[in-house]
């Protein structure tokens, strides 16, 4: 089977173009002849969605993995879609500087691919999501033109911000060539407080707690005793004692300011009932690495749900998709991340009959009604893939979703049938 | 009776069940105040305006424009400088003035819901009590609305550290062309669908109305460090900006006066700005305690590296707070220099800032102009205001000019016409300069997927050739600085 194959579907080509405008060209020509397309960045994202409805062309970034214009001194670099987030981060690291953007799989993952998943990870609490650092893009349009908007500069107002519909769309309103960014400058040292709790009910109130001014955390996440057993990164800071939540918020800043807010942190995790570690300069890193890439697809047969909830309904999000799964004996993992409000939940539905995977579903989405959260299933096992609502209900304003798909992609050839607006 | 007077009949006597009659503007003496916005580069006459008091009244009154083809222009507080909120065809003016209550504050989630018409500043006071604001601060922000700000994408002094408008919205209430409304965003970021909310903020009024809008809220920082750092020179000031960015040290806000702009601010709030110095930059850190004392040291070490012959700190909250009146008055306070006023607001990249802000001065000495450039150094966001008594023949014309060379060359240097202050009327034209047709035609269709018959805000933000031509543009007919005007 083709590196590019899909829920068992083989494109039968596969374009590799080395320059937007051969992006362009190749899109203007499956437009013309009706062939459904997939574009492939590091491929880290692609269970994400149905399977396609059609596939003849793979359309792969791979060439255009050049940084185009770095000036350290504006904070600002355009880089085309094919380049990695790590080596992006390397090239940004040698001045000081970085994106702070932490996503799973920065080795593989493709900046295109990472923004057309809308990809995030725990440092958005801090630093917003990506659409936040987006300054603007080149992208090829379904039908093949060649379009820009936003600009070089770190503020600009003109014209529509067209670079935001396509972060998220995954790939179904043109297929990103060039994105620019604001940067930020490194921060001087970074230190991370694990909190651990015997409550197994999700400490919200900690949350609060260590959101709470002074404190300024730039991530926080909180892990279910399942999601933490998974983190081989974590296992040094097992002391033994009974966990069932691990609460970890990450600090920044110059070393005073951190300390002085580790040691606040503490202070109120104790207060409120947590077993605390102080985890080294140097374990940090790599901790929130192994954090990120548990979000990842595992293809091992279990269910990825991504839910969202406001920031009260934290606790109870987690909750409940806690309890639907263990009632079913799903063994959930889960992870929650403070400032998008995303909880990740990860059973192990081996052997589960789809109409009660499907009910289970439905009963969170029910759930979630009343708190304004939705939930999407990001990586389906193959035997349940088709028979899941993967998105859910349709957003709204989804006709004026479709409208715009079809005015960009008129001949509906970009990954039809995987998203929302299919 | 002319048949466009009987349809402006008609328009009103079908708007006045909506609203009820004292809502429903119509004579000339009522309509007068609707001519213009802040620049009143641009002057057009509606036919109506409409004063609603709920989204359903808005959709209400949608619904009948819609129905009779009559263009619909929304206006906040009208202090845009684009001409976005002039009736350029006529039509129907929607002010949301009426619409400007604080709907609810959450202090756990750190937002707010709000209406249009809220004024800027009076959010940020709703949410004083729980040690939170909204960061977006325009100079305008004492008159301007949440609604204005959001079509705008405004900016102002503090989004340099904490981002412009588009970062701190999180969904917004939408009355389409049709009447239609429509909720875009959400309190849960991405859930599954396209970020339409992206685009409505900073569409100036040309997708729909936007009549509710959910708000982030932003903690007030432990400390802050408020100073000014003067100059004999201007280069030395514009390279301390471009030095203090390429350390990778961002301030809460980083402004900068030169040259005559600094007298006529000290001469209207007496905050202690050096009358005598050539050019001042306005520094604000905030933060952690420590943290500021590292950056304080690091942007003071760059400043005198560049030649600051003072650093001073403001020593109380009153002195900080006169020093950033001062700032924010500034458009008013240079009508002392000269009755009539251009602004422009290009932006470059920070590290080209020395030669762009030479470029001014060039420019407008070389079409007998005075320029006075207050701006918002950190961003590159230039706002270069030309300063002329029209009553000199000739001047409208130079003042034109010498507005267009220099955003020509912002965008030669890679930089943008507009970094806050929206393209609408006045700058529509100079798109081109920045985008192509493909880009232009991309933005058109997403423009026709909200509105399909042009009804929203007609004209503005795009150049729309010859549709537009039949109109009568009272372009240079620039107004007289409002005397005392809080801007
Ligand atoms: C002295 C002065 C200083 C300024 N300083 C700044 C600054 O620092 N930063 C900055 O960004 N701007 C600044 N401005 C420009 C202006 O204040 C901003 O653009 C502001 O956001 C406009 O708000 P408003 O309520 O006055 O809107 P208006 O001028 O009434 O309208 C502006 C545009 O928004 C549209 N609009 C208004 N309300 C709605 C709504 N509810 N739904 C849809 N569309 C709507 C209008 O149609 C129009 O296109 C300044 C202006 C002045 C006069």
């Amino acid at each position: 089977m083709s590196d590019f194959a899909l829920h068992g579907l083989a494109p039968s080509r596969v374009l590799a173009p080395a320059s937007a405008e051969e992006l362009a060209d190749c899109l203007r020509e499956a437009s013309a002849r009706g062939l459904a397309v997939v574009p492939w960045g590091g491929g880290t994202h692609q269970h994400l969605g149905r399977p396609p409805e059609r596939y003849d062309l793979a359309l792969t970034t791979s060439r255009l993995n050049r940084v185009v214009a770095y000036h350290p001194a504006d904070l600002v670099v355009t880089v085309e879609a094919g380049v990695t987030l790590d080596d992006l981060q390397a090239e940004l690291a040698r001045s000081g500087q970085w994106l702070p953007w932490d996503p799973p799989l920065p080795a593989r993952a493709t900046i295109g691919g990472l923004l057309a998943s809308r990809a995030t990870g725990a440092l958005r609490l801090a630093y917003g999501p990506p659409r936040d650092f987006t300054l603007g893009m080149r992208v090829a349009l379904g039908d093949g033109r060649l379009v820009k908007s936003g600009g070089r500069v770190v503020k600009n107002v003109a014209g529509y911000d067209t670079h935001k519909l396509q972060i998220g769309a995954l790939g179904t309103l043109g297929v990103i060539a060039e994105a620019t960014f604001k940067v930020a400058p490194l921060p001087e040292y970074r230190q991370t407080i694990l909190a651990a709790f015997t409550n197994p009910h999700l400490p919200a109130r900690a949350i609060e707690e260590l959101r709470a001014a002074p404190l300024q955390p730039i991530a926080i996440a909180a892990l279910n005793r399942l999601g933490e057993e998974r983190i081989a990164a974590l296992q040094p800071f097992r002391d033994g004692q009974p966990a069932h939540l691990v609460v970890l918020a990450r600090f920044a800043g110059t070393v005073s300011a951190v300390r002085r807010q580790i040691r606040e942190a503490t202070r109120r995790c104790v207060a409120v009932g947590a077993r605390t570690i102080e985890l080294r300069e140097e374990d940090d890193t790599p901790l929130w690495a192994a954090i990120a890439d548990s979000t990842a697809a595992a293809y091992d047969g279990t269910l990825l749900l991504r839910v969202g909830v406001p920031p009260d309904a934290f606790g109870a999000g987690a909750g409940l998709l806690e309890q639907i799964a263990c009632r079913r004996g799903w063994a959930p993992r889960q992870l929650g991340i403070a400032g998008g409000g995303s909880i990740y939940s990860r059973w192990h539905v081996a052997g589960a009959e789809p109409a009660a995977v499907a009910a289970a579903l439905a009963e969170v989405r029910a759930g979630l009604v009343t708190h304004g959260g939705y939930a999407v299933v990001e990586e389906a096992p193959a035997a349940l893939v088709t028979h899941l609502d993967l998105w859910g209900p349709p957003p709204e304003g989804v006709a004026l979703m479709r409208a715009l798909r079809a005015s960009w992609d008129p001949a509906g050839v970009l990954n039809p049938g995987r998203y929302v607006i299919a | 009776m002319s048949a466009q007077e009987a349809a402006r009949r008609q328009l009103i006597a079908a708007l006045t069940p909506i609203v009820g009659e004292r809502y429903v503007l119509h004579r000339p003496e009522e309509l007068l105040l609707y001519e213009y916005d802040g620049s009143a580069l641009d002057q057009a006459t509606p036919d109506v305006v409409v004063v609603p008091a709920s989204t359903e009244e808005v959709a209400a009154c949608l619904r009948e424009a819609w129905q009779r083809g009559v263009p619909v222009v929304a206006r906040g507080a009208g202090t845009g400088l684009a001409g976005g909120s002039v009736a350029e065809r006529g039509g129907l003016v929607v002010s949301l003035a009426r619409m400007n209550r604080v709907l609810s504050v959450d202090p756990l989630a750190r937002t707010a819901v709000v209406q249009p018409g809220v004024v800027n500043v009076d959010l940020s006071v709703a949410a004083a009590p729980y040690g939170l604001h909204f960061a977006p601060d325009p100079s305008s922000q004492r008159s301007s609305t949440i609604g204005g700000n959001v079509a705008a994408n405004a900016g102002g002094p503090h989004c340099l550290k904490y981002g412009v408008t588009a970062a701190h919205v999180l969904a917004a209430t939408l009355v389409l062309a049709d009447g239609s409304v429509l909720r875009v965003g959400g309190a849960v970021p991405d859930a599954p669908g396209y970020d339409l909310l992206g685009v409505v903020v900073g569409s100036e009024g040309t997708l729909g109305i936007v009549t509710e809008v959910m708000v982030r809220l932003t903690p007030n920082p432990e400390a802050v460090h408020t100073f000014l750092a003067i100059f004999d020179e201007m280069d030395g000031a514009s390279a301390a900006v471009s030095a203090i960015i390429a350390a990778g040290i961002v301030p809460a806000a980083l402004e900068m006066l030169v040259g005559e702009g600094i007298a006529a601010v000290e001469a209207a709030v007496r905050a202690g700005y050096p009358t005598d110095a050539r050019a001042v930059l306005l520094i604000e850190i905030d933060g952690l305690r420590e943290d500021l004392a590292d950056q304080a040291r690091r942007i003071a070490e760059h400043c005198t590296a560049h030649g600051a012959r003072e650093l001073r700190a403001a020593a109380d909250e009153e002195q900080r707070q006169r020093l950033w009146a001062g700032r924010k008055g500034a458009l008013a306070a240079c009508a002392r220099i000269a009755p009539h006023y251009h602004i422009q607001d290009g932006v470059v990249p920070r590290s080209r800032l020395p030669e762009l802000l030479r470029f001014t001065e060039e420019v407008a000495r070389r079409h007998r102009i005075t320029v006075v450039n207050i701006f918002h150094a950190g961003d590159g966001n230039l706002h270069p205001l030309l300063l002329f008594d029209l009553r000199e023949p000739g001047v409208r014309e130079r003042a034109i000019a010498a507005g267009e060379e220099i955003l020509r060359a912002c965008v030669e240097a890679g930089g943008s016409i507009s970094g806050e202050h929206g393209i609408g009327i006045e700058k529509r034209d100079y798109l081109a300069w920045i985008f192509g047709a493909a880009d232009l035609e991309a933005f058109a269709q997403l423009r026709a997927v909200f509105d399909p018959a042009g009804q929203m805000n007609p004209c503005k933000l795009l150049p729309m050739g010859s549709s537009c031509a039949d109109i009568q543009q009272a372009r240079g007919a620039l107004r007289a600085v409002a005397q005392g005007a809080w801007i």
